[in-house]
């Protein structure tokens, strides 16, 4: 990729991406960010434009040096699109933490940054794998969007090594289907000693109950493992998934130290 | 009669038998355990308790979603029989009079929070869907109806407009709203889905689908007249206006009913009466009971063909009715000399 000259003013099509440039040290250059765009807090005063579709006038008036797409979220068609503004697009493709960890170094060195947290967020990682390492039960975990509608991740989706990592098995690792909705009697086969997602704040197994009154003999329900997170920490693939993994450890294994 | 009464048994047997086999299909419980639950069940508590999660999943999940296939699959079809008598036009189906369109837009207001708190405190998702598809077939039918009569040109016309309305209200709801997981929950329903089925909830649409049943039968002789049009049917002391009223009304109760819990099912309610009416005839007395029957056993077979397919996961059945049922029915309207009244 040829540039004109330094980068100074970048947008970016994905709230990943966005918190991919703060934590490169490149959030002073952020231009512009998506309506869906919620974290760092700095990008609350921030313009902000429609990513889909893609508010192609609205980012061209922000004058970007670049734009940082993601090949999950846009298609080839937008980069033709921007192509014909004279805005170079970089597409980011993301799977997994490790992949995560890799495009924020990538960032850094597109953004010619010093600053960068790549190196403290594996060295978080690798002392949370040397703590999981102890623990010999490895808890069967049940990964959810929504409560209602159960949306859930299925083979190929980084979520099973977030799981992996903080000491728990999942369930739904082998389900062909990338994002399946599961049956309410595929959980009750699995029998998940713990149940997590997106639910909301103040969230508990009976709210789960009303949704799904069969699941009372299920083993996360019985026991009130059922916990609800932050979507952003988890699916989002962005420098959170560390702060996010750590979480589900403790969530998973309520002994862990530190 | 001997025939009728062969014919019915056999239809029984196999009504008995495809809840049978719905029963057994899905994730694998184990040598027996279906049975074991269903003789501890049906027979009184006899033999060994069964497994409680075979329990849960075979007497609360599969049963009562294999009995609300079969009530909406018959409901939906007896009433395209009667709005394709109604309408005298091949291409009616329940959903014809902006009912479907309606409950949509009521269940979409309710579930994205649209509604003021006041109101949806006091509502639960199918009653503000069934609200909605009340809302709107009273809206078609006034717009339809004058002092003495019905006319069924404005009748057809106005059903297309308002379910125009209202499938653009949906639109203009669910795109506007701030909570995914409500609007995917939201697109699930719109698709058709039998997940939501439990025992409480099966007796609103049983008694929906009874009442329809009942009153369609008696309705039978003026249907059969009207099939020669509305003259001929006045001149044979069919009093016209009222059947069509009773019709309509019978319509909105029970598409509406069946809607508000499953969603807007598609192409069971126009197919099915073709399909039938080219093996039995035109004469409302065969056509109603083998019409539920037939509409019975395939939503059934549709809702174990979805389930099959993904057995992990849920499929909306909608997909497959269209999926399964369109060729199908697309072979019969070729092989049969088939002529529609």
């Amino acid at each position: 990729m040829h540039l004109a000259g330094p980068v100074t003013r970048v947008v970016s099509l994905a709230p990943s991406l966005t918190e991919i440039i703060f934590a490169a040290g490149g959030g002073h250059m952020v231009a512009g960010v998506t309506t869906a765009d919620d974290y760092p807090p700095a990008v609350n005063t921030l313009p902000t434009f429609s990513a889909l579709p893609v508010d192609y006038e609205n980012i061209v008036a922000l004058e970007p040096d670049i734009v940082f797409a993601s090949d999950q979220i846009n298609s080839a068609r937008d980069a033709q699109s921007f192509a014909a503004l004279g805005i170079p697009v970089y597409f980011f493709s993301i799977s997994g933490i490790n992949n995560m960890l890799d495009a924020i170094d990538r960032m850094a060195s597109l953004l010619s940054t010093e600053t960068s947290v790549s190196d403290s967020l594996r060295h978080s990682l690798d002392s949370l794998s040397q703590l999981v390492h102890q623990f010999s039960h490895r808890p069967t975990t049940l990964m959810l969007v929504s409560d209602e509608t159960l949306y859930s991740f299925g083979q190929g989706s980084y979520i099973h090594d977030l799981v992996a990592r903080a000491g728990g098995t999942s369930v739904t690792a082998q389900l062909a289907r990338r994002a399946p909705v599961l049956s309410d009697e595929y959980v009750l086969i699995k029998k998940p000693q713990v149940i997590i997602g997106a639910f909301g704040e103040d969230y508990e197994a009976s709210d789960l109950m009303m949704k799904h009154p069969t699941w009372d003999v299920v083993p996360a329900v019985a026991t009130s493992k059922v916990h609800s997170i932050d979507a952003g920490m988890f699916y989002r693939p962005g420098p959170r998934l560390v702060q996010g993994t750590w979480q589900l450890a403790r969530l998973l294994h309520p002994h862990l130290t530190p | 009669m001997t025939r009728t009464i062969a014919v019915a048994a056999a239809l029984c047997a196999l009504l008995l038998l495809s809840v049978g086999v719905a029963v057994s299909v899905g994730q694998d419980l184990g040598a027996g355990a279906v049975r074991s639950v269903l003789q501890h069940h049906l027979l009184f508590g006899m033999g060994d308790a069964p497994d409680t999660t075979a329990d849960r999943i075979v007497w609360l999940l599969r049963m009562p979603r294999a009995l609300l296939a079969l009530l909406v699959g018959g409901g939906l079809a007896i009433v395209g029989a009667a709005m394709q008598t109604l309408v005298r036009n091949p291409l009616a189906e329940p959903y014809i009079l902006g009912v479907s369109g309606g409950a949509t837009a009521g269940a979409s207001l309710f579930y994205l929070g649209f509604l003021p708190p006041l109101v949806s405190k006091s509502l639960s998702m199918p009653v503000a869907a069934f609200l909605g598809g009340l809302a709107a077939i009273t809206v078609v039918y006034l717009v339809a109806g004058s002092a003495r009569r019905v006319s069924v040109a404005r009748l057809l016309l106005a059903g297309v407009a308002v379910a125009a309305l209202m499938s653009s209200l949906t639109s203009f709801i669910t795109l506007s709203s701030p909570e995914p997981d409500k609007l995917r929950a939201v697109l699930f329903w719109l698709l058709g889905s039998l997940h939501y089925a439990t025992w409480d909830t099966l007796a609103i649409p049983a008694g929906a689908c009874t009442i329809g049943f009942v009153a369609l039968m008696a309705l039978r002789r003026p249907m059969d007249a009207m099939l020669l049009g509305e003259e001929a049917a006045q001149s044979l002391g069919v009093s016209v206006e009222t059947t069509k009223q009773l019709l309509i009304v019978l319509s909105a109760v029970v598409t509406g009913t069946l809607v508000a819990v499953s969603g807007a099912i598609g192409f069971v309610g126009l197919i099915i009466p073709h399909a039938v009416r080219s093996v039995v005839g035109v004469g409302h007395q065969r056509l109603l009971p083998v019409c539920f029957a037939a509409g019975a056993l395939f939503l059934l077979w549709a809702d174990l063909a979805a389930r099959f397919l993904l057995p992990s996961e849920q499929l909306p059945v909608g997909i497959i009715t269209a999926l399964c049922g369109v060729p199908f029915f697309l072979v019969l309207l070729r092989r049969s000399g088939y002529a529609f009244g």
